[in-house]
């Protein structure tokens, strides 16, 4: 047992930290690991992507990957203290669709030679955005119910059909897709993955949908059609399922980056409570109340980032992460709305203002005149409530958790006829 | 970082499990809860035969010379089987503050003897009027002439009743002084409280108990400061027994939601009770994760005033919940006291009130924050 981290950690750690600090524009705010605020605003989109090309010249994309494609055959743990560091800061750029559990993992375990020698050295350049297709109207929870249509004609697959809230697709260049290659076989067997370039297919319509936080950072995404080349596939026609599972199971980060990031606003509101005078002209820090509402807060926030470091023991020593992800899924989701809600009720009135353009770089010195924390609490009130639901629910989650202590399975309905 | 246990740890967990389960079967839990005592010595020689009373005491005082770590990883395995008596008392509050502070004849005279089992040792720390708050203690230590006379009142001394050697803390001028006081000595008296849970707690009265230098411990003045590393021991260990009963009642529920028939399936067929199991399993993982890392530290003497008051401050409250979604799960069937449950919950509930309540140690995690 140690839980000390390595003087080689800490080192890299540092240099990470340097990096940040010289890269990311002054007085950056953050932004959030769902990338939100980069999908939804342009100029926040301009500094992802040349924060993204600097980390592609560091040679931090990639890092783990096999050299004979451009990546760096650096040890995993380097690639976790990178996307905690850069996490911490709210840094852009470390694309997670592409770098923490997203395609380049997919691409590294079921992609042909073809596929990899097209798409890695790209991403390892930070030339490209990634995206994934899993969401349909009918199938969000019940991820197997996926109906968008591929039919194999000759060297092609024929799309049909559509997806939705699917984040970061506007902006996306390529992203794993999933559909129905054949509806005559059970739900999860007629399932495969397709890797479809976004910008570079005709046929394919996009509409941005506006979250209740204001942003318009996901999409329906309409198939019309749309023809992919077969060497498209990803994996074996009809075995998708298999990739469906190991795609979940590389979500090793996203509840720790979640955690990660909910850190800062907690901060945040702690300096605010020390700035800020109660009534009685005592700093609101001073509030028994408050005091013990924020201890409770970075209490949860440490219980669960211990979790997570737990994660990173097991994915470091090879063990089997699947229920500690699903749990620190559970408590990303949990933490940051509780924190969100902590918020809220200390700062009260304050707390509902928000910048009027929904960006939070831009406030506008008038209208956001009595905005604190430049509106940062409002967003993250509405922001953090789908964090119980992306990438599969607190509900979803728990019944996995159940499966995993052997509690026996519900009865299926019997199948359509 | 590492996670893992040793193999030796894995090895004295293994042990200590199998022991008490044919050593301490549960009606023999319920039936030392009827004894005064509260303990049976038979056991208590057992467990200082295996070396457990003496795990973490240097060899040359009779002790194996194992870590703090070792301890709590064996403490879990007390906690699992509501293991009653005085062993956190004996070990981590009284022979570790003995080890630290005492002088050489001390410790001889002390260490070996409670790691043969013939000694019981505890602290008296609370007061009435502050729980663990040595500011504002009462209970004083006034020098007089060539000694010290003692007199006060403590509160929730941990079995104090069977108690060889008390160690109380009491404010002497410009500070807090601890003594290792005889239990014998005229002057001090002892009353059982009706406390919920197997673990026994005293009122133990001073009154004029008179003391040398001698039985001083680390000197005048040096109690304060070293306080608040008996608090972080105890909670870290006390944490430690809860996550074992936390595991036994996550098992328990399982186990039972897998039997148990209702409506024609098993009641874990349905995901109302599934939930509920998910979030005892997480709550039992959160908990389990922060004690160990808590304890690590202690072990290690490393800074670690912020990861006990967290792991205390949480684990005390998931404690909680999981013994009552446990009673949940098993409905009425564990609301008998014939059933194991109840001692698990009232196991939880003194566990988070002991050694710095939940609401204690969030202020300290508040202090820590710099707020």
């Amino acid at each position: 047992m140690d839980f000390r981290f390595t003087p080689e950690e800490e080192a890299f750690r540092k240099e990470v930290r340097e990096f940040l600090d010289k890269e990311l524009p002054k007085d950056w705010p953050g932004v959030d690991p769902d990338c939100y605020h980069e999908d939804a605003f342009d100029e926040i989109h301009e500094v992802s992507v040349a924060m993204q090309k600097k980390l592609a010249a560091k040679g931090w994309l990639g890092l783990t990957w096999p050299k004979k494609y451009g990546g760096h055959e650096q040890p995993l743990w380097k690639q976790i203290i990178l996307e905690e560091e850069m996490t911490y800061r709210g840094s852009p750029g470390l694309d997670p669709y592409q770098f923490v559990g997203g395609m380049g993992d997919l691409l590294l375990e079921f992609g042909t030679e073809a596929q990899k020698e097209k798409y890695l050295p790209m991403m390892i350049r930070g030339e490209i955005k990634g995206a994934t297709g899993m969401s349909e109207p009918n199938a969000g929870s019940d991820l197997a119910n996926i109906q968008l249509k591929a039919d194999l004609q000759g060297d092609y697959f024929i799309l049909n059909g559509q997806k939705t809230w699917q984040s970061a697709a506007h902006r996306a260049d390529l992203a794993p897709v999933y559909v129905r290659t054949d509806p005559n076989l059970a739900k999860h067997r007629g399932i495969s993955i397709i890797l479809v370039e976004y910008q570079k297919t005709p046929g394919i319509t996009m509409r941005r949908l506006e979250m209740m936080s204001g942003l318009g950072a996901f999409n329906e995404v309409f198939y019309d059609n749309v023809k992919i080349p077969k060497e498209n596939l990803l994996g074996e026609i009809n075995s998708g399922w298999k990739i469906v599972m190991a795609a979940l199971s590389h979500e090793r980060s996203y509840g720790v980056m979640l955690l990660i990031n909910i850190r800062r606003d907690i901060d945040l509101l702690i300096e605010y409570c020390k700035e800020t005078k109660d009534v009685d002209g005592e700093p609101l820090s001073k509030n028994r109340l408050i005091r013990n509402r924020l201890a409770e807060v970075v209490i949860q926030q440490e219980i669960a980032r211990n979790v997570g470091y737990k994660l990173n023991h097991l994915a470091l020593t090879g063990g089997n992460v699947v229920s500690t992800a699903n749990h620190v899924k559970i408590l990303g989701g949990i933490t940051t709305q509780r924190v969100a809600q902590v918020g809220m009720q200390i700062m009260g009135l304050y707390s509902q203002l928000g910048p009027v353009g929904g960006n939070w770089r831009q406030t506008d010195p008038v209208k956001d005149k009595w905005a604190r924390l430049g509106g940062r609490m409002k967003h993250l009130y509405l922001s953090t409530i789908c964090n119980t639901i992306a990438a599969g629910t607190t509900e979803v989650a728990r019944n996995a958790a159940a499966g995993a202590l052997g509690l026996p399975r519900e009865p299926k309905p019997a199948p359509k006829k | 970082m590492d996670f893992g246990l040793s193999e030796q740890q894995e090895m004295l967990k293994k042990t200590a499990r199998d022991f008490f389960k044919t050593e301490l079967p549960k009606t023999a839990v319920k039936e030392i809860a009827k004894d005064p005592r509260g303990y049976p010595p038979e056991l208590w020689k057992k467990m200082a035969d295996l070396g457990w009373v003496g795990l973490a005491l240097p060899e040359q005082y009779g002790g194996s010379g194992a870590s703090f770590m070792d301890l709590t990883i064996l403490m879990e395995e007390m906690g699992r089987a509501c293991l009653p008596g005085p062993f956190l008392s004996t070990v981590i509050l009284g022979a570790m503050t003995v080890l630290d502070l005492g002088t050489d004849e001390q410790k001889s005279a002390i260490l070996p003897r409670v790691a043969r089992g013939e000694l019981v040792l505890t602290m008296a720390i609370a007061e009435p009027h502050a729980i663990y708050r040595s500011d504002f203690f009462e209970v004083e230590a006034r020098h007089v002439a060539h000694h010290y006379t003692v007199s006060g009142t403590k509160l929730f001394v941990t079995d104090a009743h069977v108690a060889d050697y008390i160690i109380v803390a009491a404010k002497t001028k410009g500070g807090v002084t601890l003594f290792l006081v005889d239990a014998r000595s005229p002057g001090v008296s002892c009353s059982l409280l009706p406390a919920m849970a197997g673990e026994r707690q005293c009122e133990v009265k001073f009154d004029g108990v008179r003391l040398t230098r001698a039985d001083m411990l680390g000197g005048v003045n040096r109690g304060k400061d070293y306080l608040e590393k008996v608090m972080q021991r105890a909670a870290a260990a006390r944490c430690s027994e809860m996550v074992g009963g936390a595991e036994q009642v996550l098992e328990m529920t399982i186990q039972y939601a897998k039997d148990r028939i209702a409506f024609g399936k098993a009641i874990g067929t349905y995901q109302a009770i599934q939930h509920h199991c998910a979030n005892m399993l997480n709550d039992f993982d959160e908990s389990r994760y922060m004690t160990r890392r808590a304890a690590w530290l202690v072990s290690e003497g490393l800074p670690c005033a912020l990861e006990v008051s967290l792991a205390k401050a949480w684990v005390g409250q998931a404690s909680r919940r999981i013994t009552s979604l446990g009673h949940e799960v098993h409905g009425a069937i564990a609301f008998q006291h014939d059933h194991d449950m109840h001692l698990y919950t009232k196991q939880a509930v003194v566990g988070e009130a002991s050694f710095g309540s939940s609401a204690y140690h969030a202020e300290v995690v508040a202090k820590e924050l710099g707020l």
